[in-house]
């Protein structure tokens, strides 16, 4: 069994006086669906844009495929590829499929873009993922629907040969279906041997796709355990109260805040 | 058609084959133009362009000038199936998990959702309820009606009426699936084996498109196998044939749920495969092809995988010299081997099968039409018997 990708210990982080992430842990493996869970300002976000390198942190280690490494902006992280995509569908209304992919790094020399090579890449990635509900990929990205939006802000991950994508609620502005379609996406990208990372508020949609559940309670990670060996009523339990059972914190007679 | 020999075919029954001739065949190769459909079909032009005529009133196929001309003349009509025009639903349950598709006329997937089976989900009545409500809420997404329901399930399977006998990975046993889906979603539901779906995925779409002698290997927890001999599916009484996992390949090894012991399946499923990469049982299966991408030289290829690749071997040796086929696809699980372990099986199943020889080779190849593989086939499955009321 190899090293996980993605292995974060001890990270903490303050926004001047406000200490909002405590020590925390966290391990992605390759191939696993890892749901980051928690109540409204447990953190989530903060912790995705840490290691996204959007915020620095104040201490903290991360190995990344077993070696340590330093995140010190968004390049860094993308260097070592790890892919972020938000919830507010972040692409260029303006622009096709293709060049929405490929937006910044586009190919060809001088003044000359290679659109037939991009273009084909494009298609493939897609085909890769099985996306078959994008009709042709110079769709300019206003006509489509939020879920094929979302597709495409994935499979742009695809294209770059990510190692690690972060999902920040990709569903969160999606209606039912669309939400379903997404979520088959999310799998399929762990499926080729991808680590997810996948922020949700839906517990249902969690226990769907997810392999292991990480739970964030005021800034501290209580328990990071696989989604099997444990239920909904548990997880709800550590969201809102740190601990279920011998998961999560310690009691309160016992531990030192 | 139903006319026997003694009696003649009138001239509207004559008129629906060739309509469901002509509608099978752009369903299945895709957009083709009127001339080439003239050829294909043995038919008279004028008669294409009367069905085409028909079914482009009914809103089922397009035409369009093409693109690109082809030889002297006026070119001739291009003419495209319309997706929408008949949808069905394609299941494929899995052990870990069940996806489930929207499929329209000519194979393209307009809805999709899939989800874990942890626990109690994987209890007939939990799938089959979750099958329903999301079949509902991706029709109502499309605001088309389903005419038809394929389902794939890892298990031994009646034909007739979707009766699954046993799927022991399932722990299911004597569920009347096809009948409690088709009650509750009201159109005909057809139910079979996973391998045997496959199989007629990669006959119809995939890389044995054209072969008339293929077997499909599927690999996920179970191991099953399809088999396509001279060009039909071979069923075997009541449909029951396909479990090539359960062939021994060593009368002394592991025993098996099935009652026997060293069963093909107990040395090369996914539990075997997780044996040899040293992973603890019930790893994800993106984990498991994700420490197979990781094997890249031929050494560390040749020191976790060797035995394996010894059982992979001997299986393949005993189904090429039964079934006699051209053509062997790996499926599944077996896509995420290590190519170059993939590419000389062939060679090794030639040195040690009188069959293989015999036929100048069988190719054993990786299937590549991922994991969607049973979707496609299950949406055949559906199509076949409604195609001919669209």
């Amino acid at each position: 069994m190899s090293d996980p990708i993605l292995e974060i210990t001890g990270l903490n982080k303050s926004f001047g006086p406000v200490h909002v992430l405590h020590d925390v842990d966290l391990t992605v493996r390759a191939g696993e669906v890892t749901a980051l869970v928690g109540d409204n300002g447990a953190g989530k976000s903060t912790l995705v844009k840490c290691i996204a390198g959007i915020h620095p942190t104040d201490s903290g280690r991360v190995a990344f495929n077993g070696g340590p490494v330093s995140i010190n902006g968004p390049r860094d992280a993308a260097d070592l590829g790890i892919e972020v995509v938000y919830q507010d569908l972040a692409l260029a209304d303006n622009l096709d499929i293709v060049q929405n992919m490929f937006l910044g790094r586009e190919r060809g020399s001088g003044w000359l873009l290679d659109e037939a090579s991009m273009e084909k890449a494009a298609r493939d990635t897609l085909a890769s993922l099985s996306v078959r509900t994008v009709k042709s990929v110079r769709t300019p990205v206003a006509s489509l629907s939020g879920g094929q939006r979302q597709t495409v802000a994935i499979a742009k991950s695809v294209l770059w040969e990510s190692k690690v994508v972060l999902l920040d609620e990709p569903t969160a502005a999606l209606g039912v279906a669309q939400t379903r379609q997404v979520l088959d996406l999310v799998r399929r990208l762990a499926e080729q041997g991808l680590g997810v990372v996948l922020i949700s508020h839906n517990m249902a949609d969690v226990f769907e796709v997810a392999d292991r559940i990480a739970t964030l309670y005021l800034g501290r990670m209580v328990a990071q355990v696989p989604t099997r060996d444990v239920t909904h009523a548990q997880v709800v339990e550590l969201i809102t109260a740190g601990r279920s059972g011998d998961l999560g914190l310690a009691r309160p007679e016992s531990a030192t805040v | 058609m139903t006319s026997t020999p003694t009696a003649g075919a009138r001239p509207d029954e004559v008129r629906r084959h060739n309509r469901t001739a002509l509608l099978r065949r752009l369903h299945v190769a895709g957009p083709t133009t009127r001339a080439a459909l003239a050829t294909e079909l043995g038919l008279n032009r004028s008669t294409i362009k009367a069905l085409v005529d028909g079914l482009a009133e009914s809103g089922v196929v397009e035409e369009r000038l093409p693109r690109a001309r082809s030889g002297a003349g006026r070119p001739s009509l291009l003419v495209l199936p319309q997706a929408h025009a008949a949808v069905v639903v394609a299941v494929d349950i899995r052990v870990d998990q069940v996806a489930i598709a929207v499929v329209g006329l000519g194979g393209e997937m307009l809805g999709r959702n899939s989800w874990n089976l942890h626990g109690r989900a994987s209890e007939p009545d939990e799938v089959i309820t979750h099958v329903i409500e999301s079949t509902q809420v991706l029709a109502a997404d499309l605001g088309v009606p389903t005419i038809g329901v394929g389902v794939s399930v890892p298990g031994v399977v009646r034909r007739s009426d979707g009766f699954v006998h046993e799927a022991p990975n399932l722990r299911w046993s004597r569920l009347p699936l096809g009948e409690r889906l088709s009650a509750a979603l009201g159109v005909p539901v057809r139910v079979a084996n996973d391998a045997e779906i496959a199989a007629l995925a990669e006959h119809l779409r995939g890389a044995a498109r054209g072969s008339l002698d293929a077997v499909y290997i599927s690999a996920d927890i179970g191991v099953g196998g399809g088999v396509i001999s001279d060009g039909v599916t071979l069923r075997g009484t009541a449909g029951y044939l396909g479990e090539l996992g359960h062939m021994v390949v060593d009368h002394r090894g592991r025993p098996c749920y099935c009652g026997s012991r060293g069963c093909w399946e107990t040395e090369v499923g996914e539990l075997a495969l997780c044996r040899a990469l040293r992973l603890p049982e019930g790893t994800p299966r993106g984990a498991v092809v994700a420490e197979l991408r990781a094997l890249t030289t031929p050494r560390q290829i040749a020191d976790v995988l060797g035995e394996f690749r010894e059982f992979l071997t001997v299986g393949l040796v005993n189904i090429v010299n039964v079934f006699g086929p051209e053509l062997v696809v790996l499926g599944d699980l077996f896509t995420a081997l290590p190519p170059p372990l993939i590419a000389d099986l062939g060679a090794e199943v030639s040195r040690r099968s009188l069959v293989s020889r015999a036929v100048g080779g069988t190719r054993v190849m990786a299937s590549t039409m991922g994991s969607d593989v049973k979707l496609i086939g299950a949406a055949e499955l559906a199509f076949e018997p409604v195609l001919d009321s669209v």
